[in-house]
């Protein structure tokens, strides 16, 4: 899902930027010191994700995970996705420098929107209610990253549905892959280690 | 408290990107590419995605110098595309392979010369060239071969001995990234962590000693 340089034009590309800078900035003053760590190993589980393929439909489409990224890391997950992103496209030439500000938003603000979406479930005391929910976030965040990527192609491609259509076909396997991963995720940290998911690591919260 | 709650988590996720790691081992990546070479009159084409899945009916559009379009097609059943080259000028391939993928190529105008192609198309400067060589023909006629009928024979065995070596070159351009890299990756996020980590210590160091 990472568009690549030459594709977009500039007010959309400077649009991501502004939007990822804040995203970021947010994220920073959100994290504590003592979250630095899990930041930086789901930051690791994004940067290697992407190279996990699935080789099903005509496309080329890879693993996400920024459903159990936004759920885990909430607004942090704009720090940590950034940094991933940085990584990809210089080690990997997977999308590129100037296109980094609309991949950022395009994967890390479904993050976000998931951790306010799931953070409460997913908590919740009845194991169906939490681990339908987990599977929910994972498969939605990468739903939510489709209709963006599908979102800032509109200015060069022809027509959203068409884009949108086709984006979300195409990922399906990974939606419900990641949904399974977020739920598999969720079913160990709950036995494990519950308070990660309470959503406490968040100074504001 | 913190420390050993911290110490499992990060233990789990360390296990889990090991064995992110070693899944994509083959590592196959996300990225495509297109890969250009001349041949006589034509241009061939490739396109793959990173690790070596060919891009099925992409667009892949041919533009000059300046930027205009002068032909547009579509990528085989085995990513390739070729076309007769339309004029003589640098030619930018650029292959969108659709959802926000896209590569570029471009070939100047010295290769499609080099490569023997299309002189009928750069006919202003073409007529002097044709002129001069008509001299040396006459000339070599009592010769078996003249200077262009060698040339061709040249040509012709260089590009079939070279077509593999094209192709190692276009299969090496679409390798996915290493497992070196993706180490390094993960190194430099260790390391962005541990940077992090160290200035929080010394800032945490500093207030501890005004409080005393």
């Amino acid at each position: 899902m990472h568009i690549s340089e030459g594709i977009l034009s500039a007010p959309v590309l400077v649009a991501g930027a502004a939007l990822a800078a804040a995203g970021v900035a947010v994220g920073l003053k959100k994290m504590d010191p003592d979250a630095i760590p899990r930041v930086a190993v789901l930051s690791s589980g994004f940067f290697v994700a992407s190279l996990i393929h699935v080789p099903i439909g005509p496309s080329s489409i890879h693993l996400i995970v920024n459903g159990i990224n936004g759920l885990l890391l909430g607004w942090q997950c704009f720090p940590s996705i950034f940094i991933a992103l940085t990584l990809q496209a210089i080690l990997f030439q997977f999308g590129g420098i100037t296109v980094l500000g609309v991949n950022t938003v395009n994967m890390a603000l479904p993050g976000v929107i998931c951790y306010y979406l799931f953070r409460g479930p997913v908590t919740h005391g009845r194991r169906i209610i939490s681990l339908a929910s987990a599977f929910a976030c994972g498969f939605l965040a990468v739903f939510f990253s489709a209709i963006l990527v599908a979102l800032s192609l509109v200015w060069a491609e022809e027509s959203f549905t068409a884009v949108a259509e086709l984006i979300v076909v195409a990922h399906l396997p990974v939606m419900v892959i990641e949904g399974l991963i977020t739920l598999f995720c969720v079913a160990f940290l709950k036995r494990v280690k519950p308070e990660l998911l309470g959503g406490r690591h968040e100074k504001g919260a | 408290m913190k420390k050993v709650r911290s110490g499992g988590i990060s233990l789990f996720i360390v296990l889990l990107v090991g064995t992110l790691v070693l899944i994509s081992a083959p590592a196959r990546a996300h990225k495509v590419t297109i890969f250009a070479w001349v041949e006589g009159d034509t241009v061939f084409t490739e396109s793959k995605f990173s690790g070596g899945r060919k891009v099925r009916g992409a667009k892949v559009a041919v533009f000059d110098r300046e930027g205009t379009q002068l032909l547009e097609g579509t990528t085989d059943g085995e990513g390739e595309f070729s076309f007769k080259i339309p004029t003589l000028t640098d030619l930018r391939v650029a292959l969108n392979a659709g959802m926000g993928h896209r590569a570029e190529w471009t070939i100047t105008e010295s290769e499609i010369r080099e490569a023997g192609g299309r002189e009928d198309v750069g006919e202003a400067g073409g007529q002097e060239e044709a002129q001069s060589a008509d001299m040396p023909r006459q000339v070599s006629d009592d010769l078996s071969l003249s200077k262009e009928e060698i040339k061709e024979l040249i040509d012709e065995s260089l590009e079939s001995k070279l077509t593999p070596i094209v192709k190692i070159l276009s299969e090496m351009q679409t390798r996915g990234p290493s497992i070196t890299e993706v180490i390094g990756g993960i190194g430099y996020i260790v390391g962005l962590m541990g940077v992090a980590l160290y200035f929080l210590s010394k800032r945490k160091k500093n207030s501890g000693k005004g409080h005393d």
